[in-house]
């Protein structure tokens, strides 16, 4: 994408040195969008795992599976859209980040109310006493920043295999 | 024209306004009169914001079937014995811990935008609105930090003694405190004895905390800061006097609160009904002797009399608590009892905590059986709620359900009880992790011993393993019930439950276990005994995983199954009717065990071995037959011969005399004739007849081969 962009950049420099026709042609991501955004590629030894999340392209959403953030706000006349997005992205991170290397999914940000409910597949990979303390401390973390009630909904599998749906 | 309707319409609108307000004013006043119409519209009910969710959550019930909803609903993290319940919940408790001292330690990042650029002052700003202080971070306090009397008002409303004594000293030594506050920090201080409590957020940790039993020491602080301050104060309020009395009395300084309730009284300061309740608690510390501590204790509610102070159901509590500290005896429990009559005739009722005390004063272990508990149960269920008062109201239903499980041994005063703490949202009033636990035992001991089967059964199902996981003295009773009952399928069932409450590692239990399952055994169903089957083959299985792990630590030493255990699994085990049933292979292995001594003792039940002995020849497992009768031989029991005699008699299908005659020859002769598993079957016998083998280097040899080769 940098490369067409660069290419771009010098034809435009080439036929014009105006800046309004430059402006006007450097959005090139929508007409990638349909074909690549939230899809993966085909390896050449097919072994690429897909979970079923990832096996189903983005124009599969609501039809196959469903949205990985479930809140009102992106509604007509919803509330808090850059702050629930940004807020969203937080949690993403936070999770994967302090499930290091555990968790096997999507994480599902549900909201309701002031309540922002979590879900996500987790690894068996480390001691039940261990991930109580994790849970504890990401729900009350989370919390704090958020200043509303966080839980966490995970499930266990034994092995990050167990969540693949096929290989590509 | 215009105007005109505009003034009328305004007055409808005032007409309107009127009419809310009345409306208001009358929702406000209980209306209770009829109106002219004949409708009258019922009392206003004030509600709390909660009130609704209440009612919600009453029409829910608690499910004993699932686990705790503060554990995760997964299987992976579904705790199933006692420690790992304590243990998941309090990591649970640790990582929410951890996460608020981060939000303490590093504050800034809580309260203030990230997205200010950096060198420049950071905004203000709070997720919420309106602000919620529960996710605000807390203040850290240190030597350095700038504090005002809102600080000292903050951490005391909080009850952070260690910040509160902290702030106190930083600001006594800059500007001073006020008095109000020097008497606030004083009750304080006096309430906790200068020692921080958990704080009512960690419900986990109160919840689990150590169960220390609060011993009757004198634990006041003498000269603390509590003293301190008080002494300092100039003049001395009615307030500071009542709250240093109740806290000396509080942890037993019993002298020194009875002296300083002296000197105020000489002083002409009113005392309040609680500081004579405190009094009275600790009166007998002042005194020995039952009738000299009797006196005391009158004599103070005598002076209680005088000052012309009120008793509420405290002061009971208080007279109660002191009576039971000073032992039993006829003449304490009839005070006892005249104290309760007198304080009804006042209209004073008993609290739980009082009934507690009543309890303990009566039932005593070693005591005469005396029946109050059914009088205690007929008043309380005769309340409308148990509104706790007392911190030791929390005792009353472990004591009560001890005392009909040990004291009584009575079933149906036990349901009463039970019934009474599952009633409403009675069972906040079951205390802690420690005292609920006991609360079961004593619950499912009575039940074990005197309820009738189906009904322990049901109890049990209801209660096991979610609400309560058996220890290892409940866990025999419940045996010995089902044992009696017969009941198979649940024994076999129990193998599995040792296994998942931790406590099959406890040779003891799994003894008894076995020894039920043989003695219920044989009147079982073909299916049931199939399970009880597998289940003594896995005990063998469990036994031999456990030493193969521990080998190499090998530090505590690995407690083995006796051989009266291995003869019973191999009891069970021995009972198929096919050839190439596995359980042989577990009866093999059961054996070997029993020969090469790793279990303890001898088998108290012999004829079972030279029976299965018996019956391995006849289903063609002779390497079998013959390792069970040289056991035999060498342990020296005397049905080793006969035994050794049939088996043969089986083995080579001739009659008994047919055998004897054989095994007179000698062993050369023998050797060329015999199959050598019978050969071993020989040798076993002369060894049970003579003391030793008829030729003592072949024996050993061969009777490792013919385990292999049957």
């Amino acid at each position: 994408m940098n490369s067409s962009i660069f290419k771009l950049i010098q034809n435009v420099s080439a036929v014009s040195k105006s800046s309004a026709i430059l402006s006007s042609q450097f959005h090139t991501s929508p007409a990638l969008c349909r074909v690549v955004s939230g899809k993966y590629r085909i390896t050449k030894k097919r072994d690429k795992p897909l979970t079923y999340e990832m096996a189903n392209p983005p124009h599969y959403i609501a039809h196959r599976k469903t949205w990985n953030s479930w809140n009102t706000s992106s509604l007509k006349d919803g509330l808090r859209r850059p702050e629930t997005a940004l807020e969203d992205e937080f949690i993403r991170r936070f999770m994967n980040g302090t499930w290091h290397g555990l968790v096997c999914s999507e994480i599902i940000i549900k909201r309701q109310f002031n309540h922002i409910r979590v879900a996500a597949i987790i690894r068996r990979a480390v001691s039940p006493t261990k991930m109580y303390f994790l849970l504890g401390y990401s729900e009350e973390l989370m919390a704090n920043w958020l200043h509303c009630p966080v839980t966490l909904e995970l499930q266990t599998v034994d092995s990050f295999k167990d969540v693949v749906f096929k290989y590509i | 024209m215009y105007s005109n309707i505009v003034i009328q319409r305004q007055w409808a609108r005032l007409a309107g306004l009127f009419r809310t307000l009345s409306s208001l004013e009358g929702q406000k006043l209980p209306v209770g009169r009829k109106s002219i119409d004949g409708i009258s519209p019922p009392v206003r009910i004030s509600r709390s914001s909660t009130d609704i969710l209440q009612a919600l959550a009453a029409t829910v019930g608690v499910d004993p079937t699932a686990p705790h909803f503060k554990y995760h609903d997964d299987p992976f993290l579904i705790p199933q014995s006692n420690y790992r319940k304590r243990a998941y919940a309090l990591s649970a408790e640790a990582g929410r811990k951890a996460a608020s001292w981060i939000r303490d330690e590093q504050s800034q990042l809580f309260t203030t935008r990230e997205w200010d650029p950096p060198m420049k002052m950071k905004t203000p700003y709070h997720n919420a609105d309106p602000p919620i202080d529960a996710f605000n971070p807390r203040p850290i306090y240190n030597d350095e930090s700038k504090v005002t009397e809102e600080d000292l008002l903050y951490t005391i409303q909080n009850a952070l003694l260690e910040d509160a004594i902290r702030v106190y000293q930083l600001l006594s030594a800059s500007e001073g405190v006020n008095d109000d506050l020097k008497l606030a920090l004083l009750q304080l201080l006096c309430f906790y004895n200068e020692k921080e409590p958990i704080a009512a957020e960690w419900l986990e940790e109160r919840w689990f905390a150590a169960a220390t039993r609060e011993r009757q020491a004198t634990t006041w602080r003498l000269g603390g800061l509590a003293d301190k301050i008080f002494s300092a104060m100039d003049p001395k309020t009615p307030e500071a006097y009542c709250t240093v009395i109740q806290g000396m009395a509080k942890y037993y300084q019993a002298e020194r609160a009875h002296a300083l309730a002296q000197e105020a009284m000489e002083k002409g300061i009113p005392l309040s009904t609680s500081v004579y309740n405190a009094l009275l608690s600790c009166v007998g510390f002042l005194k020995e002797g039952t009738t000299l501590r009797i006196e005391a204790l009158k004599a103070l509610l005598s002076q209680m009399n005088e000052q012309g102070i009120s008793p509420n159901s405290d002061t009971l509590t208080s007279c109660l608590k002191s009576i039971s500290a000073w032992g039993g005896g006829k003449a304490l429990q009839t005070f006892a009892l005249q104290i309760v009559a007198e304080f009804k005739q006042l209209n004073i009722q008993p609290g739980l905590s009082a009934y507690y005390y009543l309890l303990c004063l009566f039932c005593k272990e070693r005591g005469p059986r005396i029946d109050v508990l059914t009088t205690i149960l007929n008043d309380l269920e005769g309340r409308d709620s148990l509104e706790p008062t007392d911190a030791m109201d929390t005792h009353f239903f472990i004591t009560a359900m001890g005392v009909c499980s040990e004291h009584l041994q009575n079933i149906d005063l036990a349901d009463r009880v039970h019934a009474l703490l599952m009633k409403d949202d009675n069972y906040r009033l079951v205390g802690d992790a420690y005292k609920e636990s006991i609360y079961y035992r004593h619950l499912v001991s009575v039940a074990c011993r005197h309820a009738p089967f189906e009904k322990t059964a049901q109890l049990l199902d209801t209660l096991i393993p979610n609400i309560y996981v058996p220890e290892p003295s409940v866990m025999e009773e419940i045996i010995k019930t089902l044992e009696l009952a017969g009941a198979g399928d649940r024994l076999a069932e129990v193998w599995s439950q040792l296994v998942v409450f931790g406590l099959a590692k406890r040779v003891k239990l799994v003894e008894r276990l076995l020894d039920a399952l043989c003695n219920c055994y044989t009147y079982q169903d073909e299916e049931i005994k199939e399970k009880i089957r597998s289940a003594a083959a896995d005990m063998l299985k469990f036994g031999q995983m456990v030493q193969e792990q521990n080998e190499p630590e090998s530090r505590t030493p690995i407690q083995k199954l006796s051989a009266s255990a291995l003869t019973n699994i191999i009891e069970l085990c021995a009972d198929v009717k096919d050839k190439a049933d596995e359980s042989w292979e577990v009866v093999g292995e059961a054996l070997a065990r029993l020969r090469s001594e790793q279990a303890s003792g001898l088998p108290s039940r012999p004829e079972v071995i030279s029976s299965v002995a018996k019956k391995a020849a006849t289903y063609g497992k002779p390497g079998l037959a013959a390792t069970a009768v040289t056991y035999l031989a060498e342990c020296g029991f005397e049905e080793a011969t006969t035994a050794c005699v049939e088996t043969l008699g089986v083995m080579l299908n001739r009659p008994t005399d047919e055998v004897q005659t054989l095994l007179r020859e000698p062993r050369s002769s023998l050797e060329s004739s015999l199959h050598p598993s019978a050969l071993v079957i020989a040798e076993a016998f002369h060894l049970a007849k003579t003391g030793a083998p008829i030729d003592s280097s072949a024996s050993s040899e061969s009777d490792s081969e013919t385990s292999d080769d049957d």
